[in-house]
């Protein structure tokens, strides 16, 4: 089963990738109209967003978590490298 | 011979993780590592053959229990959004962890900046599924017009105060166990309009 290299989700379903498209390695929820994948700064800020909406965190704590979270994952490694 | 050692190396770090989420979850997380390697019957120094840092120990643990939530909810989603369900199958997750569930829960704010976050990502997790099973019936106005994440926070509030308090609520028990069906009633009933 392939995992979102830039959010974790698991994806099994067809329509849980880009797309529709099983060869892509990002899901639904990562990818912008046209299919490509969300820049580092909108992806950390729909997870902010998502983080303050669901668990109610002050911005400062949900940010925290979200480059915490986005460290740990494939696509944003190079934003991490120092 | 070095399939072998690959083998016994994989062995050895198995046998260090089941051995710090148990002395974890009974004594703590500032338990010195000592006593991690003692209940795993390994030498001391090859804790840190397989982790640096006592931190890499414990952001390995909250890893693997984040991926067994995500696995865990993750077939919730393929079938139906059903809040009961969902809640039913969150505290399943947490019976199957509770000891350690219940140690982080209760020692969360002293835990190292990453540890912290991690823990925000396992609850995110969560609430992801929280979210999806809710959905529609938020939309179809069947549950009561709170902000999404006061909904959330309180299905955790009450397991947590249920958690931290099992001595008194289900002694020498699992209070999750004991107490599944009330809780998820009760929630229920107090968030449907």
């Amino acid at each position: 089963m392939k995992t979102c290299i830039a959010c974790g989700m698991p994806m099994k379903e067809k329509s849980e990738f880009a797309m529709g498209d099983e060869s892509k390695d990002y899901c639904v929820h990562c990818a912008n109209e046209d299919g490509s994948m969300h820049s580092f700064e909108q992806k950390k800020e729909s997870m902010i967003g998502f983080i303050v909406k669901t668990q109610g965190l002050a911005r400062e704590a949900a940010e925290s978590a979200a480059l915490s979270m986005m460290k740990k994952l494939p696509a944003w490694e190079r934003n991490f490298a120092n | 011979m070095a399939e072998k050692r690959k083998l016994q190396k994989a062995e050895t770090r198995k046998r260090i993780i089941a051995a710090a989420i148990k002395v974890y979850s009974e004594q703590g997380f500032s338990v010195p590592t000592v006593t991690i390697a003692e209940e795993a019957k390994v030498s001391h120094g090859s804790i840190f053959v397989h982790f640096p840092t006592v931190e890499s120990l414990l952001i390995c643990l909250l890893d693997s229990f984040s991926q067994s939530i995500n696995n865990e909810l993750q077939s919730l989603s393929e079938s139906s959004g059903d809040i009961e369900k969902l809640l039913n199958m969150h505290i399943n997750v947490l019976i199957q962890h509770e000891g350690f569930y219940k140690r982080l829960i209760k020692e969360a704010v002293y835990l190292p900046e990453e540890a912290k976050n991690t823990f925000i990502a396992i609850q995110s997790i969560v609430s992801i599924h929280f979210l999806q099973a809710l959905e529609y019936e938020i939309s179809a106005g069947k549950i009561k017009a709170v902000p999404f994440h006061m909904l959330f926070n309180t299905w955790l509030g009450l397991v947590h105060y249920y958690l931290l308090n099992g001595e008194l609520f289900a002694p020498q028990d699992s209070v999750l166990t004991r107490y599944k069906s009330a809780l998820i009633e009760c929630f229920t009933a107090l968030i449907k309009q």
